[in-house]
């Protein structure tokens, strides 16, 4: 093992909550190391901020919608969190975005106040608080037919059939199929994007839409145009098309994800934060009530990071952070932290009906309102690793990421004697 | 309402039922079979893919023994396309009686299974991840059958000879004129339309289900135990030869290599409802622990899918005690023309995959007896449609093309290596609108990922290509989910529940699947 390395926090995952929590604590002067096994959630989800989207019945004004499902809920992550805590956070996200890697792109859309709806892949309408400005055209409250188009190259996103569902849901849409020249029959999002950063394969692709496309018609793509400059990409096909273009997400790699990832990256660097990716947490050392190091598996060696706090930000059963073993215990899987929401022994884990209540889906590290676990004092939990939520069916997962993983860096900053006042 | 005239009708389109079309079809009779699903929903589809060596049954059954090991070699030269020959081992692990081994040597020498001892050490280097602890190894010639691949070449022979095959056709009413069967009134399930079946002899190949269907023919006493047991597909071929436990028959004690898993098996409980298929947390955790008494730490590996099938045990007395795994697996002809006086009707049951080829013929020659016809079986030279080579497959053959194909070709599932031209071709030829039936010809979501990234592809690829409906084309996903999830949930541990819920986010979170069209 070698020598180690001493920060303030140490925070293990690289998802919103845990870059949102790094980020912060850099921005404060703290010295901050993320320890990621790998790339997280902004690599799978749709890219969409999402803080409450179904009830089940599908939520219009997230921000009126939270009090009653708070209070019917007193375990969920909001209800420790105060319904206060989400627009700071929403508000954080839409700055550091702004203010990111890729030039004048940004998150839009009516946060609290309302859901935007966009087309799924699927076509299904989708409710979010907050979307990439390459998304909001796509909101299906608008009457304005949509033609969707995609190549055949792209095996992950579907055109026709996200169109037809598109017009069960109300608004006109049909399919339009490109060509696209590409050295392999398969390509897949992120490989897409690369190619529209280029400025002559985006020529040639509005050449081929403008065409095919119908007057009045707003156009939805799939979400790959571009990575390294998103807006400009965008801005450009609208300009050539003279319509309004949006993207819609679709199967991982989510590249409108892999812009979050980007823009909280740069942030926590520029703010003097590290992120280490390919580090496993291995191990733990404690004394008393208190985590003191971590041991992280690198590059063939351990490496030991001593810290005076750790945020715990790794995720749900998707992500590792949570596992259930051969003999159906579940352990969190760094810390060993108590959890909340595990069925008992010889009750069911799962419901035979999919889309039926699932006993486990609640599963996950029992905290506090301080985001602690009653058995350590200085390791805070935020993201899907938290008990009490279903992000999915509830369309809540970034909501709870980013507001958790802002508490727990100003959590720590109020412990260390930081002002925290927003 | 339609109607049809045939020779004979074939209840049941499992192996047995098939291979009756099949050989009724070689001998120049106007065959048609019907299944209530598809071909190979029932038992024949829900088995761990072994083509017996009769190495299980020298001791405790030698004439089930002998049965297998003859249609073990006919099956190799006729069905070889649909067999991997993956050899067999009988291994006496430290959980199992010493004295077995010698009792089993002689089994086999008597009944003629083919049986080698091999060395201790040899059987571990052929087969590393097995109990380091074995005391003796023999190899026989059990392989890998797949139990599909074999019903769709006997469906195309049976349909290039004339005949009709109808899945999704369920028999609603069995026609009687006096003391004979005349044929049947079928529903198709996917339509309601329905269909009266003139047939000058209906066989009962129904399986499990056989007890039922002799009662619409007004046949009371054909008493069927239906033996469930369950199976756990591996998301690694953890061993490439079929291994079992040297020992008398039990729970768990058998692991089937079969295309890119490999398969445990299995338990035996009566039930009294065929259709019983429920997955019990006890059998899960017996199997495992079976598991771990072959491969030590099989436990590690992926736990893909649980399934459970009914075998079909019939019995002649009422015997309800104890488990169904003491009654024969030969399989049973019932003449109901001797038996019960009704002419025109024949029910063959019991028996097991590997021997369907010797159950069809049997039951076809009492189909012949039935019309005074003299006709030979013809099966045991005819090679199916795609084995005329008489070559095995091998499990890297879609790594291979894949090879040949990758600049050329999309692949639909990286998993299981399927084309989307494969798919296209499928969907094509059989119209169908059930991402399940693909699952079964193409094994379309059935690697490590359960259909996570493919399903989503082969909606949209199935709805651009059929002009299906959106809300048709949703409703198959939807369906698709629902059914692949009753073999998952039971069995989720360790890293296949990390990618069931990578599949949840996908379909729920990004594609938010349930509000589609809403």
């Amino acid at each position: 093992m070698r020598g180690g390395r001493t920060y303030d926090t140490v925070v293990v995952g690289a998802g919103v909550s845990g870059l949102t929590a790094a980020t912060r604590l850099a921005e404060a002067g703290a010295s901050v190391c993320v320890l990621a096994k790998g790339v997280g959630s902004t690599h799978l989800a749709a890219g969409t901020i999402d803080v409450l989207g179904y009830t089940p019945d599908r939520v219009d004004e997230p921000g009126a919608a939270l009090s009653a499902f708070v209070a019917e809920r007193p375990e969920h992550p909001y209800a420790l969190l105060g319904t206060a805590a989400v627009a700071p956070a929403l508000r954080w996200l839409t700055e550091h975005v702004a203010a990111g890697p890729q030039p004048g792109y940004c998150y839009v859309g009516g946060g609290l106040d309302r859901n935007a709806l966009l087309p799924t892949a699927l076509g299904a309408a989708r409710p979010s608080a907050l979307v990439p400005e390459t998304m909001a055209a796509g909101e299906l409250r608008r009457p304005d037919p949509v033609c969707v188009a995609s190549a055949r190259v792209l095996r992950d996103f579907h055109p026709t059939l996200c169109a037809a569902n598109v017009s069960r849901a109300g608004v006109e849409a049909r399919a339009v199929e490109l060509e696209m020249a590409w050295e392999r029959p398969d390509a897949n999002a992120l490989g897409l994007a690369a190619r529209l950063d280029d400025p002559g394969f985006r020529a040639d692709l509005a050449a081929q839409l403008a065409p095919r496309l119908r007057p009045g018609e707003r156009l939805g793509l799939p979400a790959v145009i571009g990575l390294r400059d998103p807006h400009g990409a965008w801005t450009e096909l609208e300009r050539r098309l003279e319509r309004p273009v949006f993207e819609i997400p679709t199967l991982p790699p989510s590249v409108p994800g892999i812009r979050v990832f980007d823009a909280l990256r740069a942030a926590l660097t520029a703010a003097g934060g590290r992120l280490v990716m390919g580090a496993e947490v291995v191990g733990a050392e404690r004394e008393g009530g208190r985590v003191t190091a971590l041991r992280a598996a690198g590059a063939g060696r351990e490496v030991r990071y001593t810290a005076r706090w750790v945020v715990l930000a790794t995720g749900g059963f998707a992500s590792g952070g949570l596992v259930l073993g051969q003999d159906w215990v579940v352990r969190e899987t760094v810390l060993g932290l108590p959890l909340r929401g595990v069925p008992a022994a010889g009750k069911p884990r799962f419901s035979a009906d999919y889309f039926g209540e699932q006993p486990m889906a609640r599963a996950g590290v029992a905290v506090d309102a301080s985001l602690r676990s009653p058995e350590l004092e200085n390791a805070l939990v935020a993201g899907a690793a938290l008990a009490g939520a279903e992000p999915w069916r509830e369309g809540s997962g970034e909501g709870i990421a980013l507001t958790s993983g802002l508490r727990a860096a100003e959590l720590v900053l109020e412990s260390e004697g930081v002002s925290v006042a927003a | 309402m339609a109607a049809l005239s045939t020779d004979v009708l074939v209840i049941g389109g499992g192996a047995t039922g098939a291979g009756v079309a099949w050989d009724a079809a070689l001998r120049g009779f106007d065959v048609t079979l019907v299944d209530r699903a598809d071909l190979g929903e029932g038992t024949s589809g829900r088995f761990h893919g072994l083509l017996h060596s009769g190495g299980r049954y020298v001791v405790k059954d030698p004439r089930a023994a002998e049965e297998c090991i003859a249609e073990n070699r006919i099956l190799r030269r006729i069905a070889a396309d649909c067999i991997e020959d993956t050899g067999g081992l009988f291994v006496t692990t430290p959980f199992d009686d010493p004295e077995y081994a010698d009792r089993f040597v002689e089994g086999c020498r008597a009944t003629g299974v083919d049986c080698e001892e091999v060395d201790v050490g040899q059987a571990l280097r052929e087969e590393p991840r097995l109990h380091p602890g074995i005391s003796r190894a023999f190899h026989v010639p059990d392989g890998a059958i797949d139990a599909w691949k074999t019903l769709w070449a006997l469906a195309r022979g049976v349909r290039a000879r004339g005949g009709r095959v109808l899945p999704y056709n369920a028999v609603v009413g069995i026609h009687r004129d006096g003391d004979q069967v005349t044929g049947a009134r079928l529903r198709d399930t996917r339509t309601g339309e329905q269909t009266d079946v003139r047939a000058r002899v209906t066989v009962n190949a129904t399986g499990a289900w056989a007890g039922r269907v002799a009662e619409m023919a007004g046949v009371e006493n054909v008493r069927v135990l239906p033996g469930r047991g369950i199976m756990i597909a591996m998301n690694h071929r953890l061993v490439n030869t079929v291994v079992n436990r040297c020992q008398m028959p039990t729970d768990g004690d058998i692991l089937v290599p079969i295309r890119t898993v490999s398969v445990m098996g299995t338990t035996d409980v009566h039930v009294t409802d065929p259709d019983d298929q429920a997955v019990v947390q006890e059998e899960v955790d017996a199997m495992l622990a079976g598991g771990e008494k072959l491969v030590p730490g099989f436990r590690e590996a992926r736990a893909l899918r649980v399934w459970a099938g009914v075998r079909p045990l019939f019995q002649d007395t009422a015997d309800d005690a104890g488990s169904s795994r003491d009654v024969t697996r030969a399989h049973t002809l019932l003449d109901h023309a001797g038996r019960d006086g009704i002419g025109g009707f024949v029910t063959i049951t019991g028996g097991k995959l590997t021997t369907f080829r010797l159950m069809a013929e049997e039951t076809v020659d009492a189909v012949c007896r039935h019309l005074g016809e003299r006709r030979s079986c013809a099966t045991k030279g005819e090679p199916l449609p795609g084995s005329e080579r008489g070559e095995h497959y091998h499990v890297v053959e879609r790594l291979a093309r894949r090879e040949r194909e990758l600049l050329d070709e999309q692949l639909v599932c990286e998993c299981e290596l399927i084309p989307r031209a494969k798919l296209e071709e499928a969907l094509r030829r059989s119209g169908t609108t059930h991402l399940d039936d693909l699952r079964r010809v193409l094994r379309l979501g059935m690697g490590p990922c359960q259909g996570g990234f493919c399903i989503y592809r082969a909606t949209g690829i199935m709805h651009a290509l059929d002009g299906l409906d959106a809300a048709r084309a949703t409703g198959a996903l939807l369906e698709f989910l629902e059914e692949r999830w009753k073999g998952v949930w039971p069995i989720l541990y360790g890293d296949q529940l990390r990618q069931a819920r990578l599949d949840d986010w996908i379909f729920q979170g990004v594609l938010d699947v349930r509000h589609a069209g809403q």
